[in-house]
């Protein structure tokens, strides 16, 4: 029996995101698709709206980060299918913006890159995680695999903090640097360091990273502070 | 140095031996069916020398618990970290003796200006002066995280040098930057250190930390430090550093399983490319802060999973070492209680090196006076660990039946005048003045702490002969040459 497609339907969804459930929630999508749920309504009323939520939550203190990052998950599976429809349909679907994470080559750490990831996804921002020991041929693909906006780079060790430079020099050389904000963080790194590679911020931790990049993307809303 | 003893060294542990035995098979069942996952060949061979199985390309291996029981039996039940020339210096691990340790930290809190600010060469000098001074500072971690003003390439190589160059007290190496010839410098300093090559493999100052890259990976450039260290003579302190909730489970039990499984397979792999070569389990295993995603190394889990890999040391006869920390970012009650409880905890535990002193911020910030401060909470501990001796003399039958009942006093006894500064603790720091007094006038504990430093900053001298200061200033300008033109 078809689902009906109202507000109930996309509260529904949303709740499937605040919860973490990946499973319940591609079961309401491909559902809403076959009862003729208009995709981006799906992702903006449902999937959009829990993750908004649960970005509320976490700026709160009421959920944990094991729960953010569940969310932004469940977020992204679902929406990789409607994505597929609304792509099929010429539309787009809104974000703050569409930006490639990942950890620099040289280093395997995971943890903090992917709390940052998931803290940007919560509060909008299409994000695209490419995982780590990531080389710069790597990263340049993937910006424009993604038509990203935003480059974020993370390290918590020294030696990788060249190849940061690096990458954004191959940005200049293939004509990328003017279109591609670069945010870098991790334990090393400083303003002075940015500053000399020619970064355009710093986000010394997952919150800072998203007032940061607020600032680069033009976008206004209020901040909470951490804690 | 002699480190603090006494009745209640290994007294408390979180689980029990029959729980050991459990965590322990366990830890087997992991390792045997799901393995570590190893990416260098050099690493896969020692695996597979010893008996363990390589599967998927000879990355994933399974290690049966007979090669885990045989690389324990092994290893040695004890061994010194020694004072480099200086013997009054050693310190021995794994025989009941609790020794303290400096920790690091990328900002200090600068003692004559107050400013907080990113640690310096200077700074790497002074953090070395004064746990060189310090009485109950035994052994060294890096003085400072990184030199900022220095160049990134041979920052290690800096580091140690400065290091090497003010104490001959022994000290901890945890792997820094990954440059190209980090291995064989640092390795090339501590011998010109300790005399030579000989001498550091006769009497080795450092105890190498090697570690797993949890969950379940067997790290490359950890590989080169097995290496070097063991070639060297350098004792091993092995540790999982899995972040419970993140690359671990979220239950302690869980967390302690997990440790044991990746502390067993480093016991394999160094047990198996030299057999016999001294090491030692070591607890950092913080949980991830739900809120922020950093380590925490204040909260109670922390300490209690120490003690739970100090059981299981205990149970299979190694010694066992830890690092300690608060998460406070400031030095307040916060780092006073995180730190005091934790190491008691520890001592308690029977950890036998405890990198712990004059840092918090889990390696973050580090200060000098709070060195100072920690010195004298190092003392208090120690005192703690000596419990309570009963015989005949310290039960002082014939002196209460002497003195009382009232009228009488202790104040003049013989036995009060042999025995007061052997039972109770004096500290040097402590407020102990009478409240009207303190009142009328007083120097705040931290402005005590103060003065000490700057006393020590300005007065300490390094005990390192000069030869052997000028041999390594030598081998670093061959490295910076080399590095940098």
């Amino acid at each position: 029996m078809a689902i009906e497609i109202d507000e109930a339907y996309f509260d529904a969804l949303a709740e499937t995101v605040i919860d973490g459930e990946d499973e319940e929630c591609v079961k309401l999508v491909n559902d809403g698709l076959a009862a003729g749920v208009d995709p981006l309504e799906a992702v903006e009323k449902g999937l959009a709206k829990g993750i908004n939520q649960v970005g509320v939550d976490f700026g709160a203190g009421v959920i944990f980060l094991p729960e953010l990052a569940m969310a932004a998950d469940t977020m992204k599976t679902g929406a990789a299918i409607l994505d597929e429809k609304i792509r099929e349909s010429g539309s787009r679907r809104m974000s703050h913006g569409t930006i490639v994470i990942g950890t620099i080559k040289g280093d395997i750490h995971d943890i903090g890159k992917s709390v940052v990831a998931a803290v940007l996804q919560a509060n909008g921002y299409n994000v695209v995680d490419i995982g780590i020991d990531v080389d710069i041929d790597t990263f340049i693909q993937a910006l424009k695999d993604n038509e990203a906006d935003v480059l974020g780079m993370s390290t918590l060790l020294t030696l990788p903090l060249m190849t940061m430079g690096e990458v954004i020099d191959k940005l200049k050389e293939v004509g990328m640097r003017d279109k591609i904000k670069v945010i870098v963080g991790g334990c090393p790194v400083t303003q002075e360091f940015a500053d000399e590679i020619g970064a355009d911020a710093v986000g010394f931790d997952a919150q800072d990273a998203v007032v940061k990049l607020d600032g680069l993307m033009g976008v206004n809303r209020v901040h909470a502070t951490a804690g | 140095m002699e480190g603090f003893s006494g009745k209640l060294v290994g007294s408390a542990l979180p689980i029990t031996p029959d729980e050991c035995k459990i965590v322990h098979d366990a830890a087997i069942r992991v390792l045997q069916e799901g393995g570590v996952r190893c990416d260098d060949d050099r690493a896969a061979m020692m695996f597979e020398a010893v008996g363990c199985t390589l599967e998927n390309g000879r990355q994933l291996v399974k290690i049966p618990e007979k090669v885990v029981m045989q690389a324990l039996k092994t290893c040695p039940g004890s061994f010194a970290l020694h004072g480099r020339n200086d013997p009054t210096k050693d310190c021995s691990i794994g025989t009941g003796e609790v020794h303290f340790c400096t920790v690091t930290g990328r900002y200090i809190d600068d003692i004559r200006t107050g400013e907080r600010r990113k640690v310096t060469r200077q700074d790497a000098i002074d953090g070395t002066l004064m746990a060189d001074a310090l009485e109950n500072v035994h052994g060294l971690y890096k003085p400072v995280m990184w030199l900022f003003d220095e160049e990134m390439i041979c920052n290690s190589q800096i580091l140690t040098t400065e290091w090497m160059k003010h104490t001959n007290k022994p000290g901890t190496w945890v792997y820094n930057t990954g440059a190209e010839h980090e291995v064989s410098d640092l390795i090339r300093m501590w011998q010109i250190a300790a005399g030579g090559e000989d001498e550091m493999r006769a009497r080795p100052h450092m105890l190498g930390h090697v570690v797993v890259n949890p969950p379940r990976v067997i790290d490359v450039h950890y590989t080169d430090w097995l290496i070097g260290f063991c070639d060297s003579g350098t004792p091993l302190s092995i540790e999982s550093a899995l972040m419970g909730g993140a690359t671990g489970p979220a239950t302690r039990a869980g967390m302690l399983v997990q440790c044991m499984v990746e502390i067993y397979a480093l016991v394999v792999q160094a047990q198996s490319y030299k057999p016999g070569h001294p090491l030692a389990f070591c607890s950092f295993n913080p949980a991830m802060d739900m809120r922020t995603g950093l380590w925490a190394c204040g909260t109670p889990e922390y300490g209690i999973n120490g003690g739970g890999i100090a059981a299981m040391a205990k149970h299979h006869g190694i010694p066992v070492v830890g690092f300690g920390m608060s998460d406070s970012c400031e030095f307040d009650q916060q780092t006073a209680y995180e730190k005091a409880l934790k190491n008691y905890n520890y001592a308690l535990a029977g950890l036998s090196w405890i990198i712990d002193l004059g840092g918090t911020a889990g390696f973050n910030l580090v200060s000098w006076p709070e060195m100072v401060l920690e010195n004298e909470m190092a003392a208090y501990i120690g005192e703690y660990l000596k419990g309570i001796e009963i015989d005949e003399e310290r039960m002082a039958v014939d002196t209460i039946l002497k003195v009382g009942p009232l009228p009488g006093s202790y104040m003049k006894e013989k036995h009060t005048r042999n025995w007061f500064r052997k039972e109770f603790y004096m500290p040097t720091l402590s407020n102990k003045e009478f409240f009207e007094s303190w009142e009328r006038g007083h120097v705040e504990l931290q402005e005590k702490a103060k003065t000490k430093a700057l006393d020590i900053l300005d007065n300490h001298t390094s005990p390192v002969a000069p030869e052997i200061q000028q041999e390594l200033d030598e081998y670093l300008a061959h490295c910076l040459k080399r590095d940098l033109g």
